[in-house]
């Protein structure tokens, strides 16, 4: 699939507001699956913007606004083309014996520690141990955990917010499409199945949106996308931001600013087939 | 998770216990008998090394100088040149910042007079291993943030590197000139009882302790000069002077023009008497994460004279507080956007951020192994014993000796380690064994280590006490450089083992003889050098300035305060009906107005109880909890004062803490006395008056002597309008009694007589004190010397009709325009008066032009962060 994505943040500040140094990260990655055809950044107002890549090779767009300034938009249009690997089948295809080769293969080790929103707790153990009790295979215990937490959890708009931790998940049962994946990427993480949060948008949902579902490493299969809030494996409908250990890393925008804290914040997303 | 990466490269670890092989002793004769005298009352511990005597218990050949320098004096000299290192150390204002600590910021330095004296040849041989060490931990570092190659190749464990919150992902891939990480290394060493140094641990994030090595070095080659000299102690400066060279090499502009700062965290920070010390020595300027910001990936110093490019920060900001906007975004010490002008290249951080990754313990154990494979060379300077708690083989052996070990973090963390100092009872042991295997690469077992000892003065006498060496390293342009010296620590009981500064320890000179006289160096001046002369001192941060505003304003606001509340208990007399209140009503409306007695209007219960009235009047001066006190004032005076201490005069600091101390002796529930009260009134205003003679006579008139005056002249202004005002509110404003109150609290009463000899009146009691303009105490007096100041600054920031030169125009031009002769006609109610207008309107100006100070010169708000984006 071919998408056109738009999506513009707006932030309107009570009075007017400088220094504004801030990092962007909402360019959609090349990765095996999805390619970029192009991508636009604009930010109002005009500024010079530099990006880098990152260590889980996100790419950030950094800028500096020092003028005061009222209010700031931020617009992201990119084009990319979606043809991700079929799913795979709901059986044996990884034991535990072969995942515990995992942390061997490069940069895994982040992806198996407790992270800044996600906590390898013993609760967490002993409920992946529950979710997966009897089942002796890697890849079936993840998908046995997908099923268990899109089951645990309520799906609830605004019942927390972008700082909400894992184990008040845990402890509350609800939460939007970041807390699923948190709270999963938390459970593989204490089976020792490394685990990562991915930041991007989802063409399906009627009101196009951004989202956030993981990836899991499989020995022999690669990184696979799963979508608890949704109990299934990532499809063409989804675009891959970036990705990190939790939310923290890939926030859509992070920054700050010499001012008053008081401001209004529109958020615009849309995502259109192109055919 | 580690378990799968034992690959044996963990070296064989060299305990420090072995059996006591003793250096060679010296030649006895030569210092013959110098043991019996003082060295005879020190008592030895027989398992440790002693620095300076041999087993036999004969100095050590290098002490013989030293020794028999001290040997020489009598026992009241010694004592004589201990106090006087103390009295120096005071005078300099050496401070270490003990957290916690209730009695305040600052904690004298302990320095011991008797150094620690180290032969040349040992010192020839642990430079060698230290500046393999630091070229290694480099070496290490640049992999680590680099390709990381040793990674892959299994010679570091992944937990290592990004288990620790000392790796900092955002640097990771960002080139630093010369792949120089450590600019600066320090290392704590201690020596076994066979005589070997080892390092007890590695300092890469921000190694501190060289300038109390130098502060001590001043202190120490003073009161002992004649041993100094003999000994050929090799000097610091020249080490110092490299490390400078260096620095300047490093700017990314070329070099003449660089500009490094040191960034500070502020006073509070426990080592900020060495940041500034430092600073000074080394000429450069101490700026806090608000003085610098980035533009256009470049760092800049907000100076009153707008901005300056920086290109090398020396930094005593941790490093993950450095950037707010990529490095921990709760810091407020930093500067947002600093990553990126790193990675830009546009500013060079010293050290890197990132480099305290290898000062963890977890390194020390692999060291060995790490030394062969990236030098090609056997390690020479061994680590004290340690073992990962990450690697199998060593976690069950740690497990198998857990009570054996000194157990602690392996990365920062806030992880509770247990009291090293106290052995472990079964149920803390079986609690550290869960928490070990729970979390393993989390920690480090360390060996016990017996210190050796060296002899203090104390008691008239010497004592033997455990010590370790703080040695430091710098990079130049030829490799790493060792200073010839070092800080030793010295613990405060006979038997420690574990020596910090924060615990109440001590420390030592440490001086390194040579064989031949050594080359005199120093910073102060370069023989031959073209002096550049200046004479700006207009570069002044604008938080700096901010701060001498407010130590103006507080300065004078304290000086009102007294004066008004010396009057108003003067005057009030309990035997006359009301207490003879309405005279001095205005004074105390004034300092209702102000603050210091908010409500007291309100209250008429007061105005017949005698006593609640003299107490509400002292608790205005002595009670430090109540806001806007005359005490309270002095505290905020002296938090102030340590804002802007590296830019005062010791003379200044000290009549403010004086200050602070006359106000503070009270509390302790005395029934204090109204004369008691104004004595220490009267007292205050000297203080006050030594300040303001200080500010007056020493400081050059630049900018921060400019931003001082200024507050003074604003909020004296502000005093001396509220209490017009309130006189002119009052029925009794024609009263001369009132009047002589008004001119004694303006220090006016003398020049009144010799001007009338009648008694005062509105009209003459007004043009002294509100437009005479020779008179320092008048209201146009100030007004004039503000517009001086303007004058002298630089532009502000807008020059709009609110600004601070149109609002001074106006108040100025509606002062001189009016005449109190002409204003004379008696008034019925001289509160709806001419005159009540124009006090009025100069009175409301004041804030403004506050305001328009603020606004124009003191550019700092809030930091905010930019609201994210909410997920579905």
């Amino acid at each position: 699939m071919k998408y056109d994505v738009l999506h513009r943040t707006r932030y309107i500040y009570a009075s007017p507001v400088r220094d504004s140094f801030n990092d962007v990260r909402l360019q959609p990655m090349p990765v095996p699956g999805q390619a970029v055809e192009s991508f636009l950044l604009k930010v109002l107002p005009a500024t010079r913007l530099t990006h880098f890549k990152d260590f889980y090779s996100n790419w950030i767009h950094h800028f500096e606004i020092i003028e005061p300034h009222g209010s700031l938009t931020i617009e992201a249009q990119s084009r990319v083309v979606t043809n991700p690997p079929a799913p795979l089948p709901a059986e044996r295809l990884c034991s535990f014996a072969r995942m515990k080769e995992a942390p061997n293969v490069e940069r895994c080790f982040d992806y198996l520690q407790a992270s800044r929103f996600v906590e390898l707790s013993p609760e967490a153990w002993k409920l992946a141990l529950d979710a997966t009790d009897g089942i002796d295979d890697a890849w079936l215990a993840i998908l046995a955990l997908m099923k268990f937490v899109h089951g645990f959890l309520k799906y609830e708009t605004a019942s927390t917010h972008v700082h909400t931790h894992m184990s008040e998940v845990m402890r509350d049962r609800r939460g939007v499409c970041q807390d699923f994946a948190h709270l999963m990427t938390g459970l593989c993480r204490s089976l020792k199945i490394p685990a990562r949060y991915v930041s991007g948008y989802l063409a399906t949902e009627a009101a196009s949106a951004t989202h956030a579902w993981l990836e899991v490493f499989v020995p022999g299969h690669g990184w696979r996308g799963l979508d608890p809030t949704h109990n299934c494996q990532v499809g063409e409908t989804y675009i891959k931001i970036g990705n990190g250990r939790d939310y923290a890393d890939v926030p859509p925008i992070s920054g700050n600013y010499r001012g008053t804290r008081e401001h209004k914040m529109e958020v615009e997303v849309k995502i259109t087939p192109v055919f | 998770m580690s378990d799968a990466d034992n690959s044996g490269k963990i070296r064989e670890q060299t305990p420090m216990f072995q059996s006591q092989t003793q250096l060679p002793s010296m030649d006895a004769a030569a210092v013959k008998g110098a043991a019996e005298g003082l060295l005879a009352s020190c008592q030895q511990n027989a398992s440790a090394f002693d620095e300076f005597l041999g087993v036999d218990g004969r100095p050590r050949p290098h002490y013989a100088k030293l020794l028999s320098a001290l040997e020489n004096f009598t026992a009241p000299e010694l004592r004589r040149r201990r106090d006087t290192s103390e009295r120096l150390v005071h005078e300099q204002g050496i401070t270490y910042h003990v957290y916690g600590d209730p009695r305040g910021v600052e904690r004298p330095w302990q320095l011991d007079p008797i150094p620690l004296v180290i032969a040349p040849e040992e010192w020839r041989s642990l430079e060698a291993g230290l500046i393999q060490r630091a070229t290694l931990l480099n070496k290490i570092l640049a992999d680590c943030y680099g390709n990381q190659e040793l990674i892959r190749s299994r010679w570091l464990s992944p937990a290592m590197v990004f288990a620790q919150p000392d790796f900092l992902r955002p640097l990771h891939g960002v080139k630093v000139p010369n792949d120089t990480f450590l600019h600066f290394y320090a290392a704590d060493l201690a020596r076994s009882p066979d005589g070997r140094w080892w390092v007890m641990s590695d300092r890469t994030q921000i190694p501190t302790g060289a300038g109390y090595a130098l502060a001590n070095r001043l202190v120490t080659s003073r009161i002992l000069p004649e041993p100094f000299r003999d000994n050929h102690v090799h000097r610091l400066a020249g080490f110092f002077r490299d490390a400078q060279s260096a620095l300047a090499q490093l700017a990314p502009r070329q070099a003449g023009t660089a500009r490094v700062v040191m960034l500070t965290p502020g006073p509070h920070n426990e080592t900020y008497f060495e940041q500034a010390y430092l600073a000074r020595y080394l000429g450069y300027m101490l700026v806090e994460g608000q003085d610098l910001t980035v533009r256009d990936n470049q760092v800049f110093l907000k100076t009153l004279s707008g901005l300056e490019r920086v290109d090398v920060i020396l930094r005593r900001v941790d490093d993950d507080f450095c950037d707010p906007l990529e490095l921990r975004n709760d810091s407020i010490l930093g500067v947002p956007g600093l990553v990126e002008a790193v990675r830009a290249g546009n500013v060079v951080m010293a050290n890197a951020l990132g480099s305290g990754l290898v000062q963890s313990p977890a390194f020390m154990p692999f060291l060995p192994g790490l030394c062969e494979r990236l030098l090609g060379e056997k390690l020479k300077l061994p680590s004290v014993a340690t073992w990962w708690c990450g690697q199998k083989d060593a976690r069950s052996y740690v497990l198998d000796h857990l009570g054996e070990f000194v157990v602690k973090p392996a990365f920062r963390s806030h992880l509770r380690a247990p009291d090293p100092e106290k052995p472990l009872n079964k149920a803390e042991l079986a609690e550290l064994k869960r928490h070990v295997e729970f979390d393993p690469d989390l920690f480090v077992a360390q060996e016990r280590v017996e210190l050796s000892t060296a002899s203090i003065f104390e008691n008239g006498g010497l004592a033997a006490r455990p010590i370790t060496l703080r040695v430091f390293l710098a990079a130049t342009e030829r490799g790493f450089r060792v200073m010839p010296g070092g800080l030793v620590r010295v613990s405060p009981d006979a038997g420690g083992k574990f020596i910090s500064m924060q615990h109440g320890g001590s420390s030592k000179d440490a001086w390194v003889i040579s064989e031949t006289p050594v080359e005199e160096v120093t910073l102060l001046h370069t023989a031959g050098a073209n002096v550049e002369l200046r004479r700006t001192g207009n570069n002044l941060p604008s938080r700096l300035a901010d701060n001498f505003f407010w130590l103006g304003r507080y300065s004078e606001r304290a000086d009102a305060t007294a004066r008004l509340l010396r009057s108003a208990l003067l005057r009030f007399n309990p035997e006359r009906a009301g207490g003879g209140r309405s005279l001095i009503a205005p004074l105390l409306q004034t300092l209702e107005a102000q603050g210091q007695l908010p409500g007291i209007s309100a209250k008429p219960e007061l105005l017949q109880n005698a006593e609640a009235f003299e107490a509400e009047l002292l608790a205005a001066i002595f009670d430090p909890a109540r806001t806007g006190s005359l005490h309270s004032t002095a505290d905020h005076l002296q938090r102030l004062a340590t804002q802007v201490r590296d830019r005062t005069s010791n003379d200044m600091w000290r009549v403010l803490s004086q200050l602070n101390d006359r106000l503070a002796t009270p509390t302790s529930s005395l029934v204090l006395l109204a004369g008691d009260a104004t004595g220490v009134l009267n007292e205050t205003l000297i203080g006050l008056a030594a300040f303001h003679g200080l500010a007056r006579e020493n400081m050059t008139r630049a900018q921060a002597w400019r931003f001082l005056d200024m507050g003074l002249r604003l909020e004296r202004a502000v005093y001396l309008c509220t209490l017009l005002e309130a006189t002119l509110r009052s029925p009794d404003a024609e009263n001369p009694s009132l009047l002589e109150a008004v001119l004694e609290v303006v220090d006016s009463r003398i020049t009144f007589r010799s001007r009338y000899t009648l008694l005062p009146s509105v009209p003459a009691v007004f043009d002294l004190v509100l437009l005479d303009d020779k008179n320092p105490r008048s209201v146009l007096f100030q007004i004039n010397q503000l517009a001086k100041h303007f004058e002298k600054l630089p532009p502000e920031r807008e020059d709009a009709p609110g600004s601070g030169k149109n609002v001074l125009a106006k108040c100025r031009a509606r002062l001189n325009q009016t005449d109190a002769r002409e204003l004379a006609a008696p008034h019925d109610a001289w509160r709806n008066s001419e005159l009540a207008a124009v006090v009025r309107e100069t009175l409301e100006t004041l804030p403004k032009l506050s305001d328009a100070i603020a606004a124009g010169y003191f550019a700092h708000s809030e930091i905010s962060r930019t609201g994210r984006g909410t997920e579905q």
